[in-house]
């Protein structure tokens, strides 16, 4: 996970082509506003913002030449790296229990989605000690009930 | 004068103010010790939850969630090698040696009693330079502002990060995160590809969840399996001659603390490594080797970035202008109050900023109990398992989102933001300057298109102003010097220089 700077990440290079095409897409939607009508106009500070990403982003990629390709062979190495850096299991699978349960908040309840979350969560990244992330999540349900219901009154989902 | 004094001692008269003064503090010092949590990350969620409370209890708290994280974060340096905060990397360097040598006690009092010291060099430095700072600011005209918020943005770029076109890129796109929305004054949309829901902006305070406290959740997956090792503490208070006996090195530190703390960009992690340099450089007889346990290692960091706190008020008090990612958020929770941050602060509400004075020294006060007691107890927190903390704050983050507006959609936003983060953080990409561009980016839209008008659209007339008036060209000359120096031009004239 450390940034090495004489060296590039995997997929960094991918990221930063990828920075260069949103700033592109950026650009695109800068001049959608006014065009280059006035320099004074609604669009013209986005377009400047616009082709700032352009100019860095091309720097960034520009840089990569005084860096050290990664120890890889070819662009499924490179993938296959990617993946297992940063995207371990911990992350894969908490990813999916967070987005899941964004979902599952309007139809399931507030309460009922967060303790679900916060047990599997935590049953999956102690790997296992059941009763302990059962205690847990049910002591932070209440913890959450007192603080922002009672304590700052504020709306919850 | 009478008034300026009531402002200055409101939070230390109302129990309330000093209640939750105390509370902030206190809490701030675990959020700062716990490794994974932010004051950054706490004090943006804690937004969301107290724009309904009167500014100066949402203040008093955020100053002592501020004040004790930036001190919280050596804690766990000294007792488990793990630095809370960035800012207590350095401590680390000396203090956990001192712990291995059975010294954890006196590292912890004596790291307390100058960080103490630092806060209040930064506090004083804070109430006598602002008030001269903000009556030079009103007489700048919008160029000059849009110049400082060049300036600004521009020193968060080559500062806070390993490369400055990645510090370009985060700040030019966290202005266009700002400048989503409708335009203020054409009401034309920007960057809103014709959805309704884009209209209205994207709340920074989503942004700065999603940068903050997701993304750095789930960056924080990567190191779950790390283990402490404990120390034993006793003897913390330490006594008045090893005080007075580092006295000169800690005012030296606090000093520096507080000028790089001020600087846009720079905070205490920054501070203290400065400081830290500077110890070693000037101290001829350290108490050890430094990074073998030297006292004066322990002293100039834990001042630096305490003072560091006093430092980066100063630009925002008076200039509307973060010196850091913490002072970023609060500026945000003085807009969302309904007060301008910037010179008309001290001119339309001087008791806030008599009442933020006030408030920090107060703060400094409580750190000084706490940091001096309940050591078992804080032992016990600090060991929560990541594995615990981190389903917690993803919770905390939703909490804090909804409650902005009330609307999923923002929750799904900084859970975007949140992954966007990650993915930035692991390409070398700093958050601050990201969360410095969303709020500074329409503010240098505004003071560009002022600047413009007043001189009739002209686009040699803007230019010629930047260089005729006497303010406009030091700004210019600087924001040019900056950017020069992050060039090769720089290079080449110190290589042509050491051959002569």
């Amino acid at each position: 996970m450390d940034n090495k700077p004489d060296k590039l990440q995997v997929g960094e290079r991918v990221f930063d082509w990828l920075l260069l095409l949103f700033s592109g897409a950026v650009f695109y939607h800068a001049y959608q506003i006014t065009g280059f009508s006035s320099i004074n106009s609604a669009g013209a500070f986005p377009i400047g913002l616009s082709l700032i990403l352009i100019a860095s982003s091309i720097t960034i990629l520009a840089g990569h030449r005084r860096k050290q390709k990664p120890d890889t062979q070819g662009a499924l190495d490179e993938l296959k790296a990617f993946l297992h850096q940063h995207f371990p299991l911990n992350v894969l699978v908490f990813s999916a229990l967070a987005v899941a349960y964004l979902i599952a908040i309007e139809p399931a309840s507030f309460f009922l989605s967060t303790f679900v979350f916060l047990v599997l969560a935590m049953l999956f990244l102690r790997r296992g000690k059941a009763i302990g992330s059962l205690l847990t999540a049910a002591g932070a349900i209440a913890v959450i009930y007192v603080l922002f219901t009672v304590v700052f009154r504020v709306y919850l989902p | 004068m009478s008034d300026t004094f009531s402002y200055l001692l409101m939070a230390w008269l109302d129990p309330q103010l000093l209640a939750l003064t105390a509370l902030g503090t206190l809490a701030g010092i675990y959020v700062g010790a716990i490794p994974g949590l932010s004051v950054t990350m706490a004090v943006s969620i804690l937004i969301s939850f107290t724009f309904s409370w009167d500014i100066n209890n949402a203040l008093a708290l955020m100053v002592g969630i501020y004040v004790g994280g930036v001190y919280g974060g050596s804690r766990t340096a000294i007792l488990l090698n793990i630095p809370g905060s960035p800012a207590a990397l350095t401590t680390a360097f000396d203090g956990y040696p001192l712990a291995q040598r059975g010294e954890a006690g006196r590292a912890i009092g004596l790291s307390t009693v100058m960080s103490v010291i630092g806060g209040f060099v930064g506090v004083a430095i804070l109430a006598a330079t602002a008030p001269m700072l903000s009556d030079l600011a009103l007489r700048f005209a919008p160029r000059d502002y849009f110049l400082i918020a060049v300036l600004g943005l521009l020193l968060v770029s080559t500062l806070s990060g390993k490369s400055l076109a990645r510090g370009i890129f985060a700040v030019a796109l966290g202005g266009v995160i700002g400048l989503v929305g409708m335009d203020p004054v054409t009401a034309q949309g920007r960057f809103t590809m014709g959805s309704m829901n884009l209209l209205g902006g994207i709340h920074y305070v989503v942004v700065m969840i999603g940068l903050f406290g997701v993304a750095e959740a789930f960056y924080q997956l990567h190191h779950l399996n790390t283990i402490p090792v404990k120390q034993k503490v006793d003897k913390i208070v330490p006594s008045f001659n090893m005080v007075t006996k580092y006295l000169p090195l800690s005012l030296r530190t606090s000093v520096i603390g507080v000028i790089v703390g001020a600087l846009p960009g720079t905070g205490g992690d920054i501070a203290s490594l400065f400081a830290y340099d500077h110890a070693k450089r000037t101290v001829k007889n350290p108490s050890r080797p430094f990074g073998e346990g030297a006292y004066e290692g322990l002293v100039a960091p834990e001042t630096a970035n305490n003072a560091a706190v006093g430092g980066a008020y100063v630009p925002m008090l008076t200039l509307g202008m973060p010196g850091d990612a913490v002072t970023a958020v609060i500026i945000g929770a003085l807009v969302i109050h309904g007060l301008n941050p910037g010179p008309m602060l001290m001119v339309e509400t001087p008791h806030i900023f008599w009442f933020t004075v006030g408030n920090l020294a107060l703060a400094n006060i409580f750190l000084l109990v706490f940091g001096l007691t309940g050591i078992k107890l804080f032992s016990k927190i600090v060991e929560l398992p990541k594995a615990v903390l981190i389903p917690l704050i993803l919770v905390l983050c939703v909490v804090g989102t909804y409650s902005i507006n009330s609307n999923m959609t923002e929750v799904y936003w900084m859970l975007g933001f949140g992954i966007l983060g990650y993915f930035l953080k692991v390409f070398g990409f700093q958050m601050g300057p990201i969360i410095l561009g969303v709020i500074l980016g329409p503010l240098l839209d505004e003071t560009y298109r002022q600047a413009m008008s007043s001189v009739g659209d002209n686009l040699g007339e803007f230019l010629l102003a930047l260089v005729a008036n006497p303010l406009s060209l030091v700004l210019t000359s600087v924001i040019t010097l900056v950017l020069l120096g992050n060039t090769p031009a720089k290079r080449l004239l110190m290589e042509r220089l050491s051959r002569r």
